[in-house]
């Protein structure tokens, strides 16, 4: 009986754990502009403190919601998706931006994000444009 | 003087004639790269029949490409496109492509497209292709009654079929596009015609327009795409004589309207959709003379929504016909039919004497709570709809029809 007890508080503890849901491309939908989400290279997610996840099809989306409700504190973890790493969810605050005319973003802001700064500079010398960090891009879309 | 002239303009076009270069696997000129290169303006490149294994055929010149009985051009799965075009006045028409490679960060085209104007891509045949058509910052172009297919698994690995970038005076036109993750996709396009088109069985949407102002759509058809037919960000669109239908999951709508303002929706059959109309963020729309049968919601409301104005629309068999979650604002509902309007005319002109509420409790309840679906058609659920008709405490008190019609407008067989 003991060993029942154990085991379903363990349960408990451990399925109330909050992280981040794999995003499921092709079903679900963007939190803000509605699009379904299909873009590997460009996704974001974000999972609030309550532990409910809210997947974005773009990078972008993901900022503009987080401006409109201001509630970046709220949560548990900001993931964007790494451009040089198709599928791969990085932590946004740590990310590095690039706003490139010639990689085109879901929604237009030509905006892609990069795990590390080496990989950024790269595809930055490949393609052209400029190079954020996560409180730079935010006051860039805000304009 | 005059014989001279005559004698002149004759031998002009005598010595401006353009000549015919011709390619297939037996000729002196065995690929079209080839052909291709040793055009002219004006020019015609005639491609027979055969299968030529090339991709990455750049243009830059004013010259026809024409294919013979379809020669097939067959991309290898390389991961460049077939044709990489910057040119004015020119045309592709009679082609197979095929086997265009996939790229999670590149664009790959059967028929890429760029800074171009001027040009006609018809009859071709596209077959599991990455995108069909890429067409980036170009004007006056025409896209004619192509074949596209796909075999789109997931929205992820798969392009689109016609995907318009930056461009103006785009004609979309005769196209049939199955398969592919959007059908028509459009970007950034001003002043372009989308008309007689099929998209049906694309993984995502039949026809997806994203801040592109001024443009119309016709006489197309979307049939069973995985989330029906979005238009978002766009301003002055006109959209009439559409049908969409069969388009059936958690996830999908018949049209997904998103921010959209001063638009015209005349004449459009909305069937068996789970959402026909999916409608946030819109103002200054005039929906009229449309058809809605036998869909799970006919019109769904979902954001602050002004001025719009929704008459002579038939309302047939939905299992809602509104769904609303804010007050009436300024939309207005006036002489619509209704299958389930049950009221009254007694001096016979036509119009219902009782007005008609066409947003029942129930759906509110569904709003809420999804889950309580499973309730449709009980005993209970007519019971709360039929106490909220009677006394109206939930539903915005002035959302009616005022004016509801005994018998359809225009109905369809």
């Amino acid at each position: 009986m003991k060993y029942i007890y154990l085991i379903s508080i363990f349960t408990l503890i451990f399925s109330c754990k909050v992280g981040p849901q794999p995003i499921n491309y092709g079903k679900d939908h963007c939190h803000l502009c509605d699009m379904t989400v299909v873009d590997k290279t460009h996704a974001a997610e974000y999972v609030t403190k309550k532990g409910r996840s809210y997947p974005f099809d773009a990078v972008e989306c993901l900022i503009w919601k987080l401006a409109k409700d201001n509630n970046e504190n709220q949560m548990a973890y900001i993931l964007v998706a790494d451009y040089a790493n198709p599928g791969n969810l990085i932590d946004a605050q740590k990310a590095t931006y690039l706003i490139s005319e010639n990689i085109k973003s879901p929604m237009g802001a030509n905006l892609s994000a990069f795990s590390s700064k080496e990989q950024a500079l790269k595809v930055k010398k490949e393609q052209g444009g400029k190079l954020y960090n996560w409180t730079a891009i935010k006051a860039q879309l805000s304009k | 003087m005059k014989n001279f002239l005559f004698f002149f303009f004759i031998s002009l076009t005598f010595f401006a004639q353009t000549k015919t270069i011709t390619v297939c696997p037996s000729c002196t000129i065995k690929t079209i790269k080839k052909g291709v290169l040793s055009a002219n303006d004006g020019d015609t490149v005639l491609v027979k029949k055969g299968v030529y294994k090339e991709h990455l055929i750049q243009l830059s010149k004013s010259i026809a490409i024409v294919g013979e009985n379809y020669p097939i051009i067959d991309a290898l799965g390389n991961k460049e496109s077939i044709f990489a075009i910057k040119a004015d006045n020119f045309s592709i028409s009679g082609f197979k492509f095929i086997n265009v490679g996939m790229s999670f960060t590149k664009e790959i085209a059967g028929i890429f497209v760029t800074n171009s104007k001027n040009f006609v891509l018809e009859n071709n045949i596209f077959q599991d292709d990455f995108y069909a058509f890429i067409i980036q910052s170009s004007k006056y172009g025409v896209i004619k009654d192509n074949k596209i297919t796909g075999h789109a698994v997931n929205e992820t690995s798969s392009g689109n079929g016609v995907h318009v970038w930056k461009s103006s005076h785009i004609r979309i036109e005769g196209n049939t596009i199955s398969g592919m993750r959007d059908g028509i996709y459009l970007e950034f396009v001003q002043k372009s015609h989308i008309f007689n088109n099929t998209s049906k069985n694309n993984v995502r949407y039949g026809l997806h327009f994203m801040f592109s102002h001024h443009n119309e759509y016709y006489q197309n058809e979307f049939k069973k795409n995985g989330a029906g037919v979005a238009v978002m960000f766009s301003k002055h669109i006109k959209m009439h004589n559409n049908t969409f239908h069969f388009n059936w999951g958690t996830a999908s709508y018949g049209l997904l309207l998103k921010e959209i303002n001063d638009a015209d929706i005349f004449d459009n059959i909305f069937e068996q959709n789970t959402i026909g109309i999916n409608i946030d963020g819109c103002n200054r729309i005039h929906y009229k003379n449309n058809h809605f049968i036998r869909n799970g919601w006919a019109l769904k409301f979902t954001g602050g929504c002004y001025s719009n104005v929704f008459e002579f629309n038939n309302f047939m068999h939905n299992a809602f016909d509104l769904s609303y979650n804010s007050r009436l604002n300024n939309n207005k509902f006036e002489a619509n039919y209704w299958s389930e309007y049950t009221g009254y005319d007694l001096n016979k002109d036509g119009i219902g004497d009782v007005p008609f509420r066409p947003v029942k409790l129930f759906s509110y309840v569904v709003n809420q709570t999804p889950e309580t679906l499973v309730l449709l058609r009980s005993l209970f659920v007519d019971i709360i709809n039929f106490s909220e008709k009677v006394s109206p405490v939930f539903t915005p008190d002035n959302l009616k029809d005022n004016t509801p019609l005994m018998n359809p407008v225009n109905p369809i067989e």
